[in-house]
Formats: C-alpha cells, sequence, structure tokens
C-alpha cells in the first residue's frame, strides 16, 4: 500500500510516517505540498492530508477520473463505522482513499495517522508549558533580586514576601512577580522623567 | 440574555470575511453578549468539516457549499446547514495572465478566450488552464457560465483546477495556471504584483453577484435562538459599518492585519472598489439566489437532478433570520425578492424558474429524456 502525506508540518509528517513505517508494510512518502503531477507519479492508494494544509481543496477537487487524474480519489467515508470521520476530523486529520481499498487497511493508516496528530499536539502544548514556567521562573528570580535590592531582604525572605502576597491575591507566583517588575519600571520611570 | 459559552468561528482570509473580522475587532460580538473567537482556517473542505461535527458553530461559507453540504453533495453525509446572513455581494472576479491580456475585450465576455482557445487547438497546444478555489463555489459557477457564454465547455476546451486563493498569483507567475477565478484581494493582488489583468468582475457577469454566507448547523440554530440571533447584530452592525465610505480605509487596514486577511493594506484598499456587505439589503440571504446557484450546479450535473430546489432553497436561506436581527437593530428590511434581473436567458430569473434553467442553459448536463 501506498501512502501520500500531505502535511506542512515536517515535524508531525516526521512522527507520522515513522509511526507507520514501524507497523505496516507500506510506502510513504511526504510532501509539505501537494502537485498532482508528482502525486500521480506516486501512484497513492491513499492520500493522508493536515486538515491545516491549504492543498485540501484542490485534492477534494480530482474526485472525479480524467486524463489528468487517471485515479480519481474518494474521500474516506465509511458508514458502519460511525464516528470514524468526526475523530479524524477533530484530530485534525483527513483521508483520501483511490479506487476501493480494503476498509479495514484504510483504518489503520488512519489511526496511526491520528494518534500522531494527537501526540504532536500533545509535544507542543507540553513545550509551550515548558517555556511558560521557565519564562515564570525566570520572572521570579528578577522580582526576588528587586526586593532584595530595595528591601534589604536576604532571598529567603524575599521569597517568602512574594509568596505572601500570592496567597493573599489567590494569583499565580510568576503574575504576582511581574507585576512587581512592572511597578518598578514605572514608579523608575517617574523618577528619572 | 444569552447563553454563556465560548463560540467559534471559523474565516478564510478574504475580503468578504469582513463582517465577521469587524465584529471581532471591534468588539461588536463583545457587546452583544458574546464570548466568540475567530479562528481563520486554510480551505473551504476543512471549514466543512469542522461545521459539520460542531468543532465550529458559525462559518464563513462559500454559498454552494452551504447548499451542497445540507443535500449531501461532494460530502460524506447530509449535514442542514442554514444561512441567516449574506457577507456580501460582487465579491469575486476573473482575472488571466498578463500575458494573455490581448484577449481581454471592453465587453466583458470571453470571446477573446475563446478564439485563443480556438487558435491553441488549431496549434496543437496545451489547453489553457483556469483554477477556481472550490468545486462547490461561487467562483467555478461563476467561471463556467462566464465560459458557456462564449461558446466554451468548462469540462473540454479548457483545464479546470483547484487552488487556495493566496497561492494564486504564485502560480499565475510561474505558469500553472493561465487565469483563475477568486474573491478580492487576491486578483487585485495579482494585478499589483504585474502578472496579472482583471478581464471580468463578477458584477458584469451576474449583477450583484451572490458570494459567501455566514453558515450554522441547523440544529444550533434550532437549539439557541437568542444566541444566533446576538450573531446576526453584531455582523450586521460591522456590515453596516463596512459599507460607509468614511471607514474603507480603516477596513482595509483592519483586513490587512495578519491574524485577519494578511495582505498589504495599499493592496486591499485598492479591490475594495465593488464589494457591497450592507447596501440595499445585501445581507439578506434571498432564496432565489440559493435557487439560481442550485440550477448552476444541476446543469453542470454537480447535484442530483431531481433535486427539489426551491424547497432546498427555502430551507437553507433564512431572510425570516435576517429580517428579525435587523428589525431588532431597527433596521428595515424590504420583502425578500423572487426575481433576479440580469439572469438566464431571458435576463430575469425567478426562483420557480430554477429547474427550467437547469435544463435549458446552454451545455446543460442535465439529460431531457
Amino acid at each position: 500500500m501506498r501512502v501520500l502525506l500531505v502535511d506542512p508540518d515536517s515535524a508531525r509528517a516526521a512522527l507520522v510516517v515513522e509511526g507507520l513505517a514501524g507497523v505496516h508494510p507500506l510506502e510513504v512518502r511526504h510532501v509539505a505540498t501537494f502537485d498532482q503531477r508528482e502525486a500521480a507519479a506516486f501512484a497513492a492508494d491513499v492520500v493522508v492530508v493536515a486538515a491545516d494544509s491549504p492543498d485540501r481543496d484542490t485534492i477534494e477537487s480530482l474526485r472525479e477520473a480524467t486524463s489528468a487524474n487517471p485515479r480519481p480519489v474518494v474521500m474516506f467515508v465509511d458508514r458502519s463505522e460511525p464516528g470514524l470521520g468526526e475523530e479524524a476530523i477533530l484530530a485534525g486529520v483527513s483521508a483520501y482513499v483511490v479506487d476501493g481499498l480494503s476498509k479495514a487497511r484504510v483504518r489503520s493508516v488512519l489511526e496511526v495517522a491520528m494518534s500522531r496528530f494527537s501526540l504532536m499536539n500533545q509535544l507542543r502544548q507540553d513545550l509551550e508549558k515548558a517555556k511558560a514556567d521557565l519564562a515564570s521562573r525566570k520572572t521570579v528570580e528578577r522580582a526576588k533580586a528587586l526586593l532584595m535590592k530595595e528591601r534589604g531582604l536576604d532571598e529567603e525572605a524575599a521569597y517568602r514576601l512574594l509568596r505572601k502576597l500570592s496567597m493573599d491575591t489567590g494569583r499565580p507566583l510568576g503574575a504576582v512577580a511581574n507585576d512587581l517588575l512592572a511597578f518598578a519600571g514605572v514608579l523608575k520611570g517617574t523618577k528619572d522623567g | 440574555m444569552v447563553e454563556a459559552g465560548r463560540l467559534k468561528l471559523g474565516f478564510i482570509a478574504l475580503n468578504d470575511a469582513a463582517p465577521m473580522i469587524v465584529a471581532d475587532a471591534l468588539g461588536y460580538f463583545a457587546e452583544e453578549g458574546l464570548q466568540a473567537e475567530l479562528s481563520r482556517q486554510v480551505s473551504w473542505a476543512t471549514m466543512r468539516d469542522k461545521l459539520s461535527v460542531g468543532a465550529l458553530d458559525g462559518a464563513h461559507m462559500l454559498a454552494p457549499t452551504a447548499l451542497a453540504t445540507s443535500i449531501g453533495a461532494g460530502a460524506p453525509e447530509p449535514t442542514p446547514l442554514v444561512a441567516p446572513l449574506a457577507l456580501n455581494l460582487n465579491g469575486p472576479a476573473v482575472t488571466l495572465s498578463s500575458r494573455l491580456a490581448g484577449v481581454v475585450g471592453d465587453d466583458g465576455s470571453a470571446d477573446g478566450l475563446a478564439r485563443l482557445v480556438a487558435r491553441r487547438r488549431q496549434e496543437g497546444a496545451s489547453p489553457i488552464t483556469l483554477a477556481v478555489v472550490f468545486p462547490f463555489s461561487i467562483h467555478n459557477y461563476l467561471l463556467r457560465d462566464w465560459l458557456a457564454r462564449s461558446g466554451l465547455d468548462p469540462d473540454r476546451d479548457v483545464r479546470l483546477t483547484v487552488a487556495p486563493p493566496a497561492r494564486m498569483t504564485g502560480l499565475l507567475v510561474d505558469g500553472v495556471v493561465e487565469g483563475f477565478c477568486v474573491t478580492e484581494p487576491w486578483d487585485t493582488a495579482a494585478v499589483v504584483a504585474g502578472a496579472g489583468v482583471i478581464a471580468v468582475r463578477g458584477g458584469r457577469i451576474w449583477p450583484r453577484t451572490p458570494d459567501k454566507v455566514f453558515a450554522v448547523a441547523e440544529a444550533c440554530a434550532a437549539a439557541d435562538p437568542p444566541r444566533l440571533q446576538a450573531l446576526l447584530r453584531a455582523m450586521i452592525r460591522a456590515a453596516a459599518w463596512c459599507d460607509a465610505p468614511d471607514n474603507r480605509a480603516a477596513l482595509a487596514e483592519i483586513l490587512s492585519r495578519p491574524h485577519y486577511v494578511g495582505a498589504e493594506a495599499r493592496v486591499i484598499a485598492r479591490s475594495l472598489g465593488d464589494i457591497v456587505y450592507d447596501a440595499d439589503g445585501a445581507g439578506q440571504p434571498l432564496p432565489v439566489h440559493a435557487a439560481w446557484l442550485l440550477a448552476q450546479m444541476m446543469r453542470w450535473g454537480h447535484i442530483p437532478p431531481d433535486t427539489d430546489i426551491a424547497a432546498v432553497a427555502r430551507r437553507v436561506y433564512r431572510p425570516d433570520l435576517y429580517a428579525q436581527a435587523a428589525a431588532s437593530l431597527g433596521m428595515s428590511t424590504p420583502a425578500p425578492t423572487d426575481s433576479l434581473v440580469g439572469y438566464g436567458a431571458n435576463g430575469a430569473f425567478s426562483l420557480a424558474d430554477a429547474r427550467g434553467e437547469a435544463l435549458h442553459a446552454p451545455l446543460s448536463r442535465v439529460s431531457q429524456d
């Protein structure tokens, strides 16, 4: 089985390709943008498209067999398994099947793609969170240093003060530290001006 | 008054998303008590799918896609949609490669193109490739009718392909396509880039060309009518704001922002000349527009020949929902017209004529036996 993966996100595509290669005897090709001639030459049995690929509309238009598109692309529909299409849309994947291929095989390809798309989503969210945590930690360090300098506190006392402010206002430590730095900047600006 | 909960509205980077974009940018959704979040999509197929499964609560949609989706044409399952608002009229244009500028005549017809096609055929050259944005698009049907009027068969005499709007200029420059029909600002973008010439504006082919609608799932519309009314009020106010001549420069600036349309403000400003958002009842979703489009879809064999056009048109297009929202804003709406001047062989098309139009239009694919 030959699978053409159209995905502008190359990191995500790499995950999908790796996932497919491990499980099935199939040939997978990834392209960032869809080219009809290239796709025809590859002779895909299944075209898996990221929902955020602008090429989806072009692929969708290749429903009818023409001289330019001798193997028509049929949208993946499986009424016997309700929910699969919906799940795929929510996961950000769509699949097009070329000329009657066994449903079970298509399903397995789609499931791998869906799980890898979800995995990538999770990884991206984790990365965002890690970045935000790091930024927050840096802010707290700077706010602590400011308190130590302006109020003559030691590090431990500066941290306790920040934590008390956080608990009193019911706001995260990073947010309190951020406000403190912003106010300090404003006050400093006033003094300078 | 309005139920809490975030609403996700999908749009595509085009000038005709302006009523949604402006309602967002100027805070009209918030003033209606709505927490509406715009979500930019990059394909019409994904827009349709997300609306169908409820991942979007409302969508900027090609009128023919809203109709096709409702009856299950080109979609896995029919998802009944309603269009309670027309987002604009006069959005699209036909643009040809600058290399073909010689075939563009003053009369706005495709006669020059037809002569070129004949000459190329004699020379044994490859056919002209023209792009539209989606199979079920106003652009596909407008271009087909324009070609057919000059005797060109859109399925035989030229090659029609589908490409994303923002990529059209690049395809023209690279010679992959020699023309396209797309909604602004992507026609003007090709002209500004020196790649294309506008052969004809949509309004010269079909006066006050219907284009995009705001679509929601019929089930959602029925589940929470006050929320839909609040959405409509916000967008009708935005559409009126967009049409005020004094606001056009500000509109171009808003649309040009990277998270909205993201084209240059000077290009967008130049491309807003024809589009109408609100004036003279432009926001009314007219069932006769739906009927005209369904007739075109039937004419070219894209929907079953036994489709009950009038029933589908009246179920999907809902001028009553529009009128209710407009009235609550103190705006009066004329009764929806059932006829279109300048459409069809007789120069007048009425809702009752739809089937006849599909059967008797030149090159109709509906067999008449």
